[in-house]
């Protein structure tokens, strides 16, 4: 019993800490009340996912992705592929994380918070015409 | 909420778990379909042992030139959202100061950091430029030596005081050299053209030197626009921003 939990562990345990960490990002997109933190969210989300590709990329025994004269097989090197990808992933994540920072800028100076309820308060008030 | 995500967390792994592979299984479907052919013709086609920057730069060269327009675009877009003139920056210096109780000099001086950044900043530019002109023969690439340039600048921007700064960029000027960096990645793809040869299909550029030579020179060219436009796109994302903000130690 105990040496099939580990061989499983071993061979499939990564997953259910990448998928812990997705739920982690989601939850925290649903549950939190505060735009900068439902930011921070999506990036633990984005993270999620890069690490599950990478997971791909794995092989026992292989050795990074850079050709050596001494080592000639295929199975010997790790996949380049997963790397690559998740290069570019990482680079456009810094993009989006700065495009909702500045969308959180604008919504600051229009509405002076990010609080979601404190936020859709102000704008009920200024749709029925009251006055703060 | 909380005990439907703890549902899905504990029963999709038993379920979905079957399907994918196992950790470090050299026979798994990723590991030996296509990976196993740029492993194996990296060095042949793309005179680049630096897998990685042979899939990034030389099989899937079109997926990294919209990956590094989509890099400009986002910086572009910061710039369009940030376009209007405040009111007021948040928070505003005058009531900042006034309402705050230390005034003056912060109190966690513990390194002299305008002296230490200032030593360090060359050694960074000057790994970043390793990092970059090695991107082919070992570790490295044009987005990591972009993000250590773009780095060195927020370090240098940030952190010393000077009276008059080194490198002092608008968001404007920034954006247009993040501009740049696509720019001289779609041009090594015309040039390509004039050889006779398919967009960006390096080894027909117009050289009369080898074919390993010149995949060699056309991927340093696309690193070196990749470089240029992640380390701009960096660059214009901190200028937008750094306009709209102020900290406990400015001047003004």
């Amino acid at each position: 019993m105990m040496t099939t939990i580990n061989a499983f562990l071993a061979a499939k345990g990564i997953y259910l800490l990448t998928l812990i960490l997705l739920s982690l990002g989601a939850a925290g997109i649903i549950v939190c009340n505060n735009y900068m933190k439902k930011l921070i969210c999506m990036n633990v989300m984005q993270v999620a996912v890069i690490f599950f590709f990478l997971c791909f990329g794995q092989k026992t025994g292989g050795t990074i992705p850079v050709a050596l004269s001494e080592v000639v097989k295929a199975s010997e090197y790790i996949n380049p592929l997963p790397h690559g990808l998740m290069l570019t992933a990482i680079v456009v994540s810094l993009g989006t994380t700065g495009v909702g920072l500045s969308l959180l800028f604008r919504i600051t100076e229009k509405y002076g918070t990010i609080e979601e309820d404190d936020l859709i308060r102000r704008e009920n008030k200024t749709k029925t015409g009251e006055k703060e | 909420m909380t005990i439907i995500m703890l549902i899905v967390v504990i029963t999709v792994p038993f379920i979905a778990f079957d399907v994918l592979p196992a950790i470090g299984d050299p026979e798994s479907p990723p590991n030996s379909h296509v990976s196993d052919y740029y492993i194996e013709h990296a060095i042949d086609e793309c005179n680049s042992p630096n897998m990685v920057t042979a899939v990034i730069v030389d099989y899937r060269a079109f997926d990294t030139m919209f990956e590094t327009t989509v890099m400009f675009l986002a910086g572009i877009s910061v710039v369009l959202i940030m376009a209007n003139k405040p009111r007021r920056r948040i928070p505003s210096p005058g009531d900042f100061k006034r309402t705050r109780n230390t005034g003056g000099t912060p109190i966690y001086q513990t390194i002299n950091k305008d002296v230490m950044i200032s030593t360090i900043e060359p050694l960074i530019l000057i790994y970043a430029m390793y990092v970059l002109f090695h991107g082919e023969v070992s570790l490295g690439g044009g987005f990591q030596a972009g993000a250590l340039i773009g780095m060195t600048y927020l370090l240098d921007v940030m952190a010393v005081k000077r009276d008059k700064p080194i490198m002092n960029l608008t968001k404007f000027m920034s954006a247009a050299i993040a501009g740049l960096g696509p720019f001289i990645y779609a041009l090594t793809g015309i040039i390509c053209f004039i050889g006779g040869g398919l967009y960006l299909q390096y080894n027909k550029l117009p050289f009369n030197i080898h074919e390993a030579e010149l995949h060699s020179i056309g991927i340093t060219a696309v690193e070196i626009g990749v470089t240029i436009g992640v380390a701009g796109t960096i660059i214009t994302i901190l200028n937008a921003l750094r306009e709209r903000i102020s900290f406990d130690d400015d001047n003004d």
